[in-house]
């Protein structure tokens, strides 16, 4: 499938030695808890990067600190080479980090298509043109989106009478609209069926290699993982355990051991 | 029949009818006054109608599309009744500018409490905003020598009836078409996704906190015009039936029976409350306020979507399905379907 799902100037796939997206010490404490202790990290350009660890290792609370829904409690987050720890996630919104949740967040009493109007780039827009109706390119692009991601025929239908794997679709659809250079995915695979797993990742693979989208993508789908990322990073209680291609992590017996305990040596897989 | 209803747009066509039946209303005094077919009573109670459908309008624009509850709005209203009120009464300021002084103090207000209080999510504005209406009572009873007190003011009579009519009448035409605009605008969607999920809206670019303190103010100044109309036609205000409770609580009720969040909402439940409260009061004097409240009650329960909830979708209320159950036959295949497959 070709469809021009971005702006003229988007960037091409290409990696680049310059990380899009730069975590440096990185924590964060609830009170007493340390959720993210000292994290350092990089992901560059056109890249597709996988997030993984046990339950509570802290993959979402990195990812509210990445897109500044929740701030930092050390440590500087870099995003384009600016310094986004203090921004608001708006702000990171407009400088083009996009993402979605574990929960998934799409307006549920609204339709496909206005939860994609409702996405579009709001940071170009002049406050005069707030006050002006949804132009025919924006509904266009919004379109050609829904029929990218497979959801033609439910345009016009309530968000919330769709699966939870078409809201899943849904909600990455809403972090393309305004075209953004990095997705951060939190479980885009959770609770969907494997034909629609199947054909998200089709869709990410085609939006990377032929569009230059760069993902961060927490999951617990290895064969997702090691299917789609060129790199793995892994967290556990909070802290860096590992960092390699889906090969190497797999194999790492602190890896193997952080999900199934120290007896577990030689399942496959996690 | 809500099918064809919502087919041929007659929601639009009875709303310009509506207009000009209104607009043409008091037309009979002027031509046969010995007639008195239209009386200033009648066009009195037409008045206070269209300043509730206005004040209904203002508050739904704010706690109606950002899902914020502003339990003290009358704050704004008192506001814009007092600024007109000293502006005429102690520096003989002209109606006109006094009542536009009056909205801009309101929307100015609007700025600074909202300014504090919106950045935070959650119950903590409704619950600020009742502490505001309580505490501007008594500040405005306080500051004797600018607001008369407890004494209150007493403003210049203009009893002109028709003029009050007309200026009512287009003053919550222009709110409730620059509503109806502004729900079609990228602002206006924004406002919903603020309703819908905060977080999800500001993770997608969205201001939130601008967006919310701009409709507040707006809704604001708006609702402070009405107050100083309201004064002007009144002759007379003092704290207590300025800042009267039950006036936030009768805007929250319009505006639930109506819809909450949609344009015409607040149109249709002023209405329809308008009428029914006369009703209420005739019959149930001295219990009005219980009855009213177990008609709230009543409401959230049974037509949690309001009137033009069920016109757009029955199946979002219970008295909606219970139509559709008697009377809704043949409309089956207009009622959107559950997919749960994707099609491709």
């Amino acid at each position: 499938m070709t469809v021009a799902l971005h702006s003229a100037e988007s960037p091409s796939p290409a990696r680049t030695d310059q990380p899009l997206l730069e975590g440096r010490g990185v924590s964060k404490f609830f009170g007493g808890l340390a959720a993210l202790t000292d994290v350092d990290f990089q992901v560059y350009r056109g890249e597709v990067m996988g997030l993984i660890g046990p339950n509570g290792s802290g993959k979402t609370t990195l990812f509210d600190c990445l897109s500044c829904v929740q701030r930092v409690s050390q440590g500087e987050i870099h995003f384009k080479g600016t310094d986004i720890t203090k921004f608001k996630p708006y702000q990171v919104a407009h400088l083009g980090l996009a993402r979605t949740f574990q929960v998934i967040r799409v307006y549920r009493k609204l339709t496909v298509l206005e939860n994609m109007l409702l996405s579009l780039q709001w940071g170009n827009l002049t406050m005069r043109n707030k006050f002006r109706p949804n132009s025919a390119e924006t509904e266009a692009r919004a379109r050609q989106l829904i029929d990218f991601l497979l959801l033609k025929r439910v345009t016009d239908e309530k968000a919330g009478n769709l699966s939870g794997g078409q809201q899943r679709l849904l909600e990455i659809g809403m972090a393309l609209m305004p075209d953004p250079d990095l997705l951060l995915l939190d479980e885009a695979t959770s609770g969907v069926n494997p034909t629609l797993i199947e054909e998200i990742k089709s869709r990410i693979r085609i939006l990377n290699e032929e569009q230059g989208k760069t993902f961060l993508l927490i999951e617990h789908n290895v064969q997702f993982i090691s299917d789609l990322c060129s790199r793995v990073f892994v967290l556990n209680y909070g802290e860096k355990l590992a960092e390699g291609t889906p090969d190497e992590i797999m194999n790492n017996q602190e890896v193997i051991e952080a999900y199934f305990g120290a007896e577990a040596g030689d399942d496959d897989g996690f | 029949m809500l099918a064809t209803w919502r087919r041929y747009k007659l929601t639009r066509w009875l709303a310009l009818v509506l207009l000009i039946v209104l607009i043409l209303l008091p037309l009979p005094q002027f031509l046969a006054p010995e007639r008195k077919l239209v009386t200033n009573s009648l066009l009195f109670s037409f008045t206070q109608l269209f300043m509730l459908i206005w004040m209904a309008s203002n508050w739904n624009a704010f706690s109606g599309f950002t899902g914020y509850v502003d339990f003290g709005h009358a704050v704004f209203f008192g506001l814009g009744a007092y600024g007109t009120g000293v502006l005429m009464v102690k520096l003989g300021v002209p109606f006109p500018i006094a009542v536009l002084g009056g909205a801009i103090v309101a929307a100015i207000f609007a700025f600074l409490i909202g300014s504090a209080t919106l950045r935070l999510k959650g119950p903590y504005f409704s619950i600020a905003m009742l502490g505001t209406f309580v505490a501007m009572r008594e500040i405005v009873r306080i500051i004797k020598p600018i607001t008369g007190g407890g004494s209150g003011l007493t403003l210049p009579p203009y009893l002109n009836r028709p003029l009050f009519y007309y200026v009512t009448l287009i003053g919550m035409a222009i709110v409730v078409l620059l509503i109806w605009l502004m729900r079609r605008t990228q602002f206006g969607a924004s406002l919903i996704a603020i309703r819908e999920d905060e977080v999800g809206a500001e993770m997608r670019g969205i201001n939130t906190t601008r967006h919310k303190i701009t409709i507040f103010c707006l809704a604001c100044f708006s609702t402070g015009i009405v107050g100083g109309l309201w004064a002007y036609q009144n002759t007379f205000i003092d704290p207590d039936i300025v800042f009267f409770e039950s006036r936030t609580i009768e805007l929250v009720m319009m505006t639930i029976l109506g819809g909450l969040g949609t344009v015409a909402g607040p149109v249709v439940g002023a209405t329809v409350l308008y009428w029914l409260r006369d009703i209420i009061w005739a019959n149930f004097l001295d219990y009005h306020l219980i009855v009213q409240g177990i008609m709230l009650i009543l409401i959230v329960l049974f037509v949690p979507e309001g009137i033009m909830g069920i016109i757009g979708d029955p199946d979002s209320t219970s008295l909606g399905r219970l139509w559709k159950k008697h009377f809704g036959q043949g409309e089956e295949t207009e009622q959107p379907t559950t997919t749960t497959e994707v099609q491709s």
